[in-house]
Parts: structure tokens; sequence; C-alpha cells
């Protein structure tokens, strides 16, 4: 038979098609329906997401993903990271910061139902050293020791104070070592478990992993098994990656209930049915003037150095940034033990600044200033932050050069020490002061800036003192000493910490912004 | 019944020693795919070398910054991903796995790079032939329009408008369009392939709305195919604006031919002057600005990949130089230059079958 025209084929084509889909029954993709108790909470976030493994995984977004799929054996309670409280387990520390002994508390369980031992906690500490990945670098002279069948002894052979902050970070959260084991999951390099914990969880958190697309979406769904005190109100959560301007459209719309990287500008005007939780965030926007005289000798000049400190209006520079940014008062993030005062905060004070100047014997020579031109941090360009010193300086008869690059290309000459003046950031490892002891000569950011070991033993004597520990009330003072030093005679210009803008549905509720996760999943709830 | 081919007279072989002579457009067919084989090669050095010459270094651009402090760590990182070997092995080395169909590891994702190319390129290929293929009907339509009133009020108005789609930023009109048509109408969905209340569904194709009718998931398919409507609007206002000025100019050309002139002094009603006369003349210089519009949307769409959430090739090409991902590139770049390959050879074909003076020649 024939079908003599164009209309009759069509519909014809389109009844087969129909007939089809009968024949083949059609079901439903959705995962909640009217009768359904399933409650699912969307979250927009700009993803830098790499594995879902908290053995290789260190960066913000895996910190969030894997603060809901595992615990720890010490942990934070809300946005507070000046303080560990116990998780999996309570800590007994030793006087000299060289011994922690960790017991399992209670009866927790993993998400299949077994109970967490010292086994568990031995191989998931041991991977975390022995695979090196990413996070290895957190216990780096740490030996873990069982002692019982709930005890574990975490030893080093020197001071070691920052060692229970280190212990809340996600990266080392507990892992059914039998499940990992069985998935080709070791202690050393040898390791190949990364591709199923990527599509399965094998932990104990609030949450399991349903989906983990990388480059996409990741989805949780409640673990029924989960004993802790935090039952997650939502049964399910799909976390998006969208970009600031689209999560801004996404949660005045409705499509997404919380939006984590609003810029200061996005979080502005968006109406009474969105929230918006504002705080500085832990990232500490820094210069650094070299001081090595072969790499420049002019800012290499303890006077320059000066001189371009008072020059800066921060003030300005807070401004541009937008809701929630504050000037960093020192190297440490205002919210961590050891944080200067508001008040010690770098002033600008231009008839100083001035005197300084003459005094370098400063020419107007042209100093370059290097910065990685891609980066946005919370929502802050970098090129925009390098403009506005740019003309602060020439106001000031410093004549600043900007030399943008890729951060991809220009991390080489910041690592490798060879950069002028430099615009940067430095994002927490751990919120601990001690992660900040890498600004004093002859260590890590210290060694980016031309500072050498020994190249003011005044200040290397207070980072020794404050590296050695003992109580919080003994260790704020030694930070606070130090970093006073640094802002005084230091090659480091700490400038902004970045508001963290997260905006809520106004139904949801325990939003808290949290220095190492962001924000706890499983503590958002509904009104 | 009687069929054609029972009756027809094979016509003497003309044979050439052991060799039969090929069909000219078989020739020319042969001749095209040798040459894209060769072009393949010569996309994997360039794109090796150029990947190579920028400046930095991949480990610093994948590790932390303590981690990347650590010689234990960068060396096993190096021995991962084979960055200790001289740049000569490792692309030779690469040739040979590419033999294999094998494009290495992303450093990024930690996955082999065909697999995340498998998974990306659906979801651009979504929107690229949805945007193409509307482009190519509106395009024409206006195009031969504008050409045929020539000088009048509808004419200007079609060329300022097919100016405005091209001159526009994409990234700003995706912007404005989805805040008017999610946020105040109400009438596209949100951001990403599909609601978040949906699963993905099963994969066969990798193209939602099609992967969604194949497990009879109707509510998935109509939620992936509203999730199309922006991106592949926006992608069509910007080729439907180039399709329309080059339409205009080809119809244009041919609209001076004597042989259009004579068809019409025959008195042939005008739509069969335009669709085997005009479209028909002007379909070469067409066929050759659809190819290359296509395999610009292909690798073009990064800034609608960004604001629509869409994880395609463009938002995959953007974090794997973003990170330096040596493999992710090589493999981002080997992609697009055999789809750019396959798209004009595939119009090179078309053109031997248009015209048999291309195969000729």
């Amino acid at each position: 038979m024939a079908f003599r025209s164009a209309k009759t084929r069509i519909a014809v084509g389109a009844a087969v098609v129909a007939v089809a889909l009968v024949i083949t029954g059609c079901s439903s993709g959705k995962t909640t329906g009217s009768n359904s108790a399933t409650k699912t909470l969307t979250i927009d976030k700009a993803f830098d997401l790499k594995t879902a493994d908290p053995s290789r995984m260190y960066e913000p977004t895996g910190e969030m993903v894997d603060k809901a799929l595992y615990e720890t054996l010490l942990t934070f309670k809300g946005g507070d990271v000046s303080k560990v409280v116990p998780g999996l387990a309570t800590l007994k520390e030793s006087a000299d910061a060289k011994t922690f002994t960790l017991t399992l508390t209670g009866t927790h369980k993993f998400s299949d139902g077994s109970p967490i031992t010292a086994n568990d906690v031995v191989f998931s500490l041991d991977r975390v050293i022995g695979i090196k990945g990413n996070p290895s670098f957190l216990l780096d002279g740490v030996t873990v020791t069982k002692k019982n069948a709930t005890t574990v002894v975490l030893t080093t052979k020197t001071a070691t104070p920052a060692l229970p902050s280190i212990l809340a970070n996600p990266a080392l959260g507990i892992l059914n070592s039998k499940v990992v084991k069985a998935h080709g999951g070791t202690t050393t390099t040898k390791d190949a478990a990364e591709k199923y914990l990527n599509t399965h969880s094998a932990g104990s958190g609030p949450y399991i992993l349903s989906s983990l697309d990388l480059a996409s979406q990741v989805t949780l769904v409640a673990n029924k098994n989960y004993d802790g005190t935090d039952k997650p109100t939502y049964t399910r959560v799909v976390i998006q990656n969208v970009e600031g301007p689209t999560q801004k459209i996404n949660v005045q719309g409705g499509s997404a209930d919380v939006a984590l990287d609003l810029s200061g500008t996005q979080a502005t005007g968006l109406g009474s049915a969105v929230t918006v939780t504002s705080n500085p965030s832990a990232n500490v926007i820094f210069l650094l003037l070299n001081q090595n005289p072969s790499i420049s000798k002019i800012t290499s000049n303890p006077d320059f150095i000066k001189a371009v400190k008072e020059s800066i209006d921060y003030s300005d520079l807070v401004s541009i940034a937008g809701t929630g940014t504050s000037q960093a008062p020192g190297v440490v993030p205002s919210m961590f033990l050891g944080a200067l005062k508001s008040s010690d905060e770098l002033k600008t004070d231009a008839a100083a600044a001035k005197a300084d100047l003459a005094k370098s014997g400063y020419a107007g020579q042209p100093v370059t200033l290097n910065f990685p031109s891609d980066i946005t941090l919370n929502g802050i360009e970098f090129p925009t932050i390098a403009q506005r010193i740019q003309s602060q300086l020439k106001a000031a008869g410093i004549t600043i050069n900007l030399a943008p690059a890729p951060v991809a290309t220009e991390l080489d000459a910041y690592r490798n020490g060879t950069e002028t003046i430099g615009l940067w950031y430095w994002g927490p490892d751990y919120p601990d002061p001690s992660d900040y002891l890498v600004f004093t000569p002859g260590n890590v950011v210290g060694l980016r800036a031309g500072w050498a070991a020994g190249a003011d033993a005044s200040i290397s004597k207070l980072a020794d003192a404050a590296a050695a520990g003992g109580s919080n009330a003994q260790r704020q003072s030694q930070f606070e000493a130090l970093q006073k030093a640094l802002n005084d005679s230091g090659p480091f210009i700490p400038l902004l910490q970045p508001g963290n803008n997260i905006a809520s549905k106004s139904t949801v509720t325990g939003v808290v912004y949290n220095a190492v996760w962001t924000i706890d999943i499983a503590a958002l709830g509904k009104k | 019944m009687t069929s054609n081919t029972a009756v027809r007279t094979v016509p003497e072989e003309k044979s050439t020693g052991t060799v039969r002579a090929a069909h000219p457009f078989v020739r020319y067919a042969v001749r095209r795919v040798i040459t894209s084989i060769l072009l393949v090669i010569g996309v994997t050095l360039v794109t090796f070398v150029l990947t190579n010459l920028v400046p930095g270094d991949p480990v610093a651009a994948a590790l932390g910054q303590r981690a990347a402090e650590d010689p234990t760590i960068v060396a096993h990182f190096r021995a991962e991903y084979g960055l200790d070997k001289p740049l000569v092995v490792q692309y030779f080395t690469y040739l040979g796995n590419l033999l294999h169909g094998n494009l290495g590891v992303s450093t990024t994702t930690h996955n082999e790079v065909s697999a995340d190319l498998a998974q990306a390129l659906p979801a651009t290929l979504e929107i690229a032939i949805g945007a193409i293929v509307l482009s190519v009907i509106i395009g024409v339509v206006l195009g031969t329009v504008a050409a045929y009133r020539r000088g009048k009020v509808s004419d200007h108005v079609l060329r300022v408008v097919s100016l405005a789609g091209l001159s526009v930023p994409t990234f700003w009109l995706a912007l404005v369009l989805y805040y008017v048509f999610y946020f105040k109408l109400h009438i596209a969905p949100g951001s990403g392939r599909l609601d978040s209340d949906f699963n993905a569904p099963h994969t066969v194709t990798g193209l939602y709305t099609v992967d969604a009718l194949l497990a009879g998931q109707l509510d998935t398919f109509f939620d992936a195919l509203s999730h199309l409507f922006l991106p592949v609007l926006v992608l069509t206002l910007y080729t439907v604006g180039l399709l329309t000025r080059f339409v205009r100019t080809a119809v244009l050309e041919i609209l001076d031919q004597d042989y259009v002139r004579a068809a019409r002094a025959k008195g042939l009603p005008t739509r069969t002057v335009i669709w085997s006369y005009v479209l028909r003349g002007a379909s070469i210089p067409v066929l050759t600005v659809v190819g290359l519009a296509f395999g610009s949307l292909l690798s073009g769409t990064v800034l609608v990949e960004s604001i629509f959430s869409w994880p395609g090739i463009g938002s995959y090409a953007y974090q794997a130089a973003s990170h330096l991902d040596l493999p992710g590139i090589m493999g981002v770049g080997l992609l697009i230059g055999v789809m750019y390959l396959l798209v004009n050879l595939i119009v090179d074909l078309l053109y031997g079958i248009l015209d048999p003076r291309v195969r000729i020649a």
C-alpha cells in the first residue's frame, strides 16, 4: 500500500510512534510524586569537584559532599571552627602535642549496617597517607596505631597542635574498610577504589551517594542507618553545577533551594522569598613583594614595602568587593584562633607613604604586578582588584604595570618565587593558625616572596614560638605577636577576606557558613 | 512483478589490467576520506605541540598547593600520567594508545578522556542539532524572502534582524532570555538538562530526549525537551543571522542567472522556480556555511553551556584548559578536529552529489 500524501505519511508515522510507546509501556522518570515522602533539596554550586573519594578529595565542593557522606573522628559545631568537638571519637591530647588518643564512642554504624571499628579508622587514615593524593600532606609525619578495638593512637615526632583541627576535615572521613578493600582499596599508591567511591559511598554520614557526575550533578539520598544527632530533613539532595549569575536567577525563580556562589553584588535585591547569609570567608587575598634583590631591588627595599602598605586604600577595596567582604586583619582569617583584631589591620596613611617612598629612593620606575586573570574568588575578580591597586598606587606616585595571566600558567611563576609583586589568595588547608606559618621566612609562601630562611631572625623566632603549641590562650597571643610583626615589616600585605554569600529560600533553615565544608547539608531544615 | 534491475543491461566493464575503474564519485569519496585521515594525524600533532607549548606545569595546576610541594606526591603524579617521559615518547605513546581508542586519563576528573567525551558530546549534540535544523529552516526561508524582496522594507528589516542576531553577545542574550522566560514569564524550565526531581534516563545514546523515549519515560522526555528550548533558541538566533545573510547573497546571485530568467519567462510557478532552480543553484555556498556553522556550534557553545549549566563539550574544554589537563585538552582538540573534518567531508561529498562537476574536478 502506498501512502499518497505527505500528510498521510506523517499521520501514519505519528501513529506508529504512539503505538510503540504504548507497547513499551510508559513509566515515570520522576523521583517525587504527590504521594511520595521524598523531599528533594536542590543546591546550586559552581563545581570544582574532582572526586568523591575522601582520601583523594581536596576541593571545596568535595568537602561539602564528603561531609554529608562520611563522618570524621572529630568535628566542628556549626560555623565555629576555632574549637573541635567529638565526632565518632573523643580525644585525649598529650601536653607536648605529640600523642593523640582517639576513642570511638557509641555504636556508630556504616550505611550497610556494619559497626565502625578501630580497624576502619587505621585503614582510612593510612590510606590517606599512603595513596599520595592531594590531602596526604594533612597527615605528614603522623603514625597511626591501633591500641584496642575502639582506640587508636596518633603520634608525631614534632609538636602538632593543629592535628585535632585537621582530623575534622572530611578528607579524613572514616571508610568501611571491608567494602573499600573489596573494591581495590589499599593503603598504597596501588589503590584502585576511587572508581567505586565515585559511584557508591562507604561511610557512616547522614547521606549516601546515589549518583555522581563530576560535570553536572551529585545526588545524595538519606542514609537509613545513620545514628548521629542531626537526622537529615531532606531525603534526597541534588547538588547542581551552576555558575553564579544563573544561581541567582535559579534561587529567585525557585528551581534551586540554596545558591552558594553569589558575589557581593549578586547577593543584593533578591526579594523577600530569599534569605542571604553573608560572612567573610576564610580566604585571604594578599599582595606579596619579592624580597630577592635579584628579582627586584625596589620591592626588596623595606621602605618601599612600607610605602605600598600605607598607600593602599583598604576600605575602597572592601567597598568594591561588596556584601560580606571585610579587610583581612592579618594573614590568619578573622574566624580562626590566633586572628588579629580589626584594630590591628593595616591602615592607609598618605603622608607616611610619601615620606617612606622618598626614603626608599624610588624614582618612578615601573614595577610589575602579576596576578591570575581568570580567578574569581567569592565573586571577586582578581583583575578588578589589581586595577584598583594600580590606580591607588599611581596616586601615591608608584607606577605599576599589570601582568595578568591564566592561573594555570601564572602558578609556576608564583610557586618558583619569580614574581616581583604578586596578587594571590590563601585558602585554609585546615582551620588552625599553624597553617599560616607558611608566610614566614624559608617556608612555602615566604619562599614564593623570595624570603629565604634567616632573612628575618626576629620573625622566625616568633614563628618558632607559635609552632610549639600550648594552650589556646598562649597560641592566640603567639600568633597575634607574629602577625603584628608580619604586618609591620613582612613582605605580605593582607587585603581582603571576600564575602561568602549563601542565598536560600526563606523556607530553608539551618544555613550556617563553615570555613571547611561551606555548609552542612544534613543540618538544613524546612520551615 | 517486473523489476527494473532485473531487466537493466549491465554495461560492459572497461578493464585496465586487473584494476577496474571505479565510479568517479567513489574515487572522489575515497580521495576525500584519505585526506581526512592524514588531517586527523596532523590535528593530533598540532594539538600536542600547542598544548605542550603553553607555559605552566600541569602538576602545579592539578595538585593542591601543599601537595605540589611534596616531591613524592609530584613524582607519583608525573609517573601516573606519563609526564616523566620525554615529549617525543609521550607523543608516540599517545598515538599508539589512540590506535586502540585510548585517549588517556584526565588529570582533572581521573576518568578516561574517551568516557568523559562520550558523556559530554551528546549533551552538546542535542542542542547543536536542534539549533542547526531550526537555523537552516528559518535562515533559508528568511534569506530567500529577503533576496526576492531586495530593496523593499521586508528586506531591510530582515537584514537588520540577521545583523542583530550576529552582533548580540550570546552570553548576554542567554542570560537575558533565561531571566525573562524562566524567572519572569515562567514558561521555560530552570537550568540543566532535567529538573532536579528527575533522574537521568538510562544511557543508550546520551541524548536525554531519545533515551527517555527508549525508556518509555514520557514525563522525562517532555522535561528534557523543555530544557532544550532556551539553549537551542539562543544558538538558533545567532546561526539564523549568519545563514539569512548567506542565503540572501547566494540567492541574489542565482536570481540574475539566465536559466532562472528563462524559467520565469516560461511562466513556471514561483514555487517551482525557487525550489528547482534558485535554491538548488544556491545550495553549494549555503551548504558550506551550514557545515561551518554546525562545526562552530559543536565547539563554540561554552558560554551558552555555562549559563544554562549544560555539561557539554564547551564546559569540558574550559575545565580541561583551566586545569592544564593535557589529556583532556588533547581529547577535546582531537574531537573538535575530527568533527570539523567529518562535517567538511560530508559537505564535500554532498557537493559531489549536488554538482557532478565537483567530482570530475
